[in-house]
């Protein structure tokens, strides 16, 4: 998978279990035990939703939940911090549009 | 509902600090993290902390993370509940949090606040594009999953976030084009911007981001000097080829369930922002209710993990009355040391408003850099700027650097006792340590140089030697590479005498040459290096390099490659054999030949 570091000098990657989810219905690769947002960013996906008022593109920001920028709709579910969110099975994920539709 | 004698918010060095200390005590915690492994901002920290050894001076953030984790698993005074995020603190001491979906509840009796801090925005045009992440959030991907967000980066801001940042996006293999800071000095520490220079990333003073370029992801932005009111001077803009930029201007304090528990709060710029009120011993305005780490003060881990054991401490003692005076002073003590360096003036200032004093410490001594005695291998120490650490005085197993009392004392090495054994220069959190030996009858000197970077080089090899910038000086010829577990590793080069005082750093020859033969890939420092090796006829350097041997049979690159060879051998073209041409001279399907029916 591109975006992936392969080699580092100091830090092992052990990476879990390979899992695949569907962002917008294409099928994407990642590790389990990493968020949907850092597997989105490892396939180059950055364009994680778009913005209520003025339909700007938005992505991650701080990646540790604080900023709320990365929410995605995840399993139907909308306003869903991909950051704080970590990949499963056949999942799916998709850009979230304006503020999401209550269920 | 349950209820704990003490419940802490946040599992970072100030909250594990602070459950490790409570459950010491025999006190009953509850530890609530937001995460799904504890650590808080240490787990993305891939460098060597400063401080004093007491505090994991040396050890690499995620290293200490794992420690912490490793005494709180021991102890069963503490629970931890992971990927539990709180939501809100309520009157009567309650606490509610939200796991797997499921809404629980929690009371206290005593509460410890560790929410940390959070990066701070920074408005540009564009600062909202895909592309331009908060510096922690590019850390975590990299450091935690492996995963690197882009290729050429722009940091804006020179904190020691930002400098540390650059650092490990090129130990990652990204490229930094620049840091950009708006103010005229450095922001962190010297040590760590010296690194990153050294490695040739620019760091523009007075400079900031205009704006970010790009459609739905950032491919590129534009920097501008500033003048001294921090608005842009027109004219200076400058167009920087980057994918993405990081934003590092700063933490502030998570104080939200600090003041939904009732604690007084305050904004104290020197603090970081909204932080909360609170005495020497952490306690905030509601008695029951103490804080720790970033969310008092943005600081380092190392102060957070003392202030974690302060609260801890004191709410020990508020609830079983257990002694322990003599254990908070020592703290205290220690703090005011860490806190007594020029770097932590604005923390001190911001103390004082809430009426608390750094107490008197032991005088800062300040030393140059020394070069010591030349002919013999010894450790050279560029570190001149106070700062709380004192690992190279505590590991040198010869007693030769003394720091002092004052951890923020700059180092002073006696080179009589200095063996060259360089165990200081792997231990240096800040890799301001080389090892130096002067070979004056041979011309030479041998320079040993920290290095934290992949691929290694091989003995022998040719490197390039650099200067404080970044600079090519001089070739260097690598002469030994000594391995250590913590993985700083020192290369040691030969370079010639004269250079011996500036190198500071290597990086593999870059063979930045054009292609001149398209079809097998040949660049034009190939085809010179087998010129200057005495090989002058065109034939023999087809068949060394494949230049003209192509599927475009020459087409392309033969009067080129001819060039280069009137060019350096000083025979003009037309003197010049220029080889055979044989058929095809067009790429055809093989099977042409193989079915060739001779009869027609």
């Amino acid at each position: 998978m591109e975006g992936r570091i392969k080699a580092h000098p100091i830090l092992e990657f052990r990476r879990g279990k390979r899992v695949k989810f569907y962002f917008e219905d294409r099928e994407i690769e990642a590790y389990e035990g990493e968020t949907v947002a850092a597997a989105l960013q490892a396939n180059g996906i950055r364009v994680l939703r778009y913005t209520p008022h003025t339909n700007r593109p938005a992505g991650l920001f701080c990646a540790v939940g604080k900023c709320s920028s990365c929410l995605m709709e995840i399993d139907n579910v909308p306003n869903v911090r991909s950051c704080m969110t970590k990949v499963k099975e056949g999942m799916h994920v998709r850009r979230q549009n304006k503020r999401g539709d209550v269920l | 509902m349950r209820h704990y004698e003490a419940v802490v918010i946040g599992g970072g060095p100030a909250g594990m600090m602070g459950s490790i200390t409570l459950g010491g005590k025999d006190v009953k915690t509850l530890l609530l993290d937001e995460n799904d492994v504890l650590g808080g901002q240490l787990v993305k920290q891939t460098h060597k902390f400063f401080g004093d050894h007491a505090h994991y001076a040396s050890v690499r953030g995620f290293e200490i993370a794992q420690k912490l984790q490793e005494e709180m698993a021991k102890d069963p005074n503490i629970k931890v509940e992971t990927s539990a995020t709180v939501i809100g603190v309520y009157p009567n001491n309650l606490i509610v949090y939200a796991k797997d979906g499921k809404e629980f509840k929690v009371t206290y009796k005593k509460l410890l606040i560790a929410t940390g801090a959070m990066e701070k925005q920074l408005p540009f045009i564009n600062s909202d594009l895909p592309g331009v992440y908060g510096a922690g959030a590019v850390q975590t991907l990299m450091n935690e999953y492996g995963v690197m967000p882009g290729k050429r980066f722009l940091i804006v801001g020179s904190g020691n976030i930002g400098l540390i940042l650059a650092y490990q996006l090129i130990q990652a293999g990204a490229e930094v084009r620049g840091i950009v800071e708006a103010l005229g000095k450095i922001g962190g520490y010297e040590v760590h911007a010296k690194k990153i220079k050294r490695l040739g990333v620019p760091i523009l003073l007075n400079h900031t981001i205009v704006k970010a370029i790009g459609d739905e992801s950032v491919s590129g932005a534009v920097i501008a000097k500033i003048d001294e009111h921090f608005k842009p001077i027109p004219g200076t803009e400058e167009e920087k080829v980057v994918d993405t930029i990081c934003v590092s201007v700063g933490l502030t304090p998570l104080s939200e369930l600090a003041e939904q528990a009732g604690c007084k709060i305050e904004y104290i710029p020197q603090l970081g922002g909204y932080v909360p009120i609170r005495n020497e011993r952490m306690q905030t305005s509601n008695p029951d209710v103490f804080i720790a780490g970033d969310l008092s003060s943005i600081e380092e881990a190392t102060t957070a993990m003392i202030e974690g054991k302060i609260a801890a401490l004191e709410m020990a003692h508020n609830l079983k009355s257990t002694d322990v005076e003599n254990e908070i002073n020592d703290e205290i003590q220690t703090l005011s040391l860490f806190r007594s360096g020029p770097k932590s003036e604005k923390i001190r200032i911001g103390l004082e408003k809430f009426g608390i004093n750094v107490k008197p410490v032991p005088e800062i001594e300040r030393h140059g850099v020394q070069i010591g005695p030349q002919g013999k291998l010894r450790a050279i120490i560029d570190c001149t700027e106070e700062i709380p650490c004192n690992s190279c005085e505590a590991v040198c197993p010869f007693g030769a650097i003394h720091i002092g009392e004052n951890l923020n004392s700059t180092p002073v090495v006696d080179y009589d006792k200095c063996n060259g054994c360089a165990t200081c220069v792997i231990a240096c959190p800040g890799l301001a340590i080389h090892m130096l030996k002067e070979d004056v009858e041979n011309s030479t000197a041998l320079v040993g140089i920290p290095y934290e970077l992949l691929p290694l080089p091989e003995k022998g090899q040719k490197m390039w030697a650099l200067d404080e910038d970044g600079n090519y000086i001089c070739d260097a010829i690598v002469k030994k590479i000594a391995k250590y577990p913590n993985k700083t590793n020192i290369i040691y080069v030969e370079v010639p005498l004269e250079f011996s005082q500036k190198v500071l750093s290597v990086e593999f020859p870059k063979r930045e040459s054009p292609f001149v033969c398209r079809c097998e890939e040949v660049t034009l420092d190939e085809i010179e290096r087998v010129i200057d090796s005495g090989i002058t006829d065109f034939e023999e350097i087809k068949r060394l390099t494949r230049v003209t041997m192509g599927p475009c049979g020459g087409k392309n690159c033969k009067l080129v490659v001819l060039g280069i060879l009137s060019r350096k051998t000083g025979v003009p073209i037309s003197k010049l054999s220029h080889g055979t041409s044989r058929p095809p001279v067009k790429p055809v399907e093989f099977s042409l030949f193989t079915k060739r029916d001779d009869s027609k």
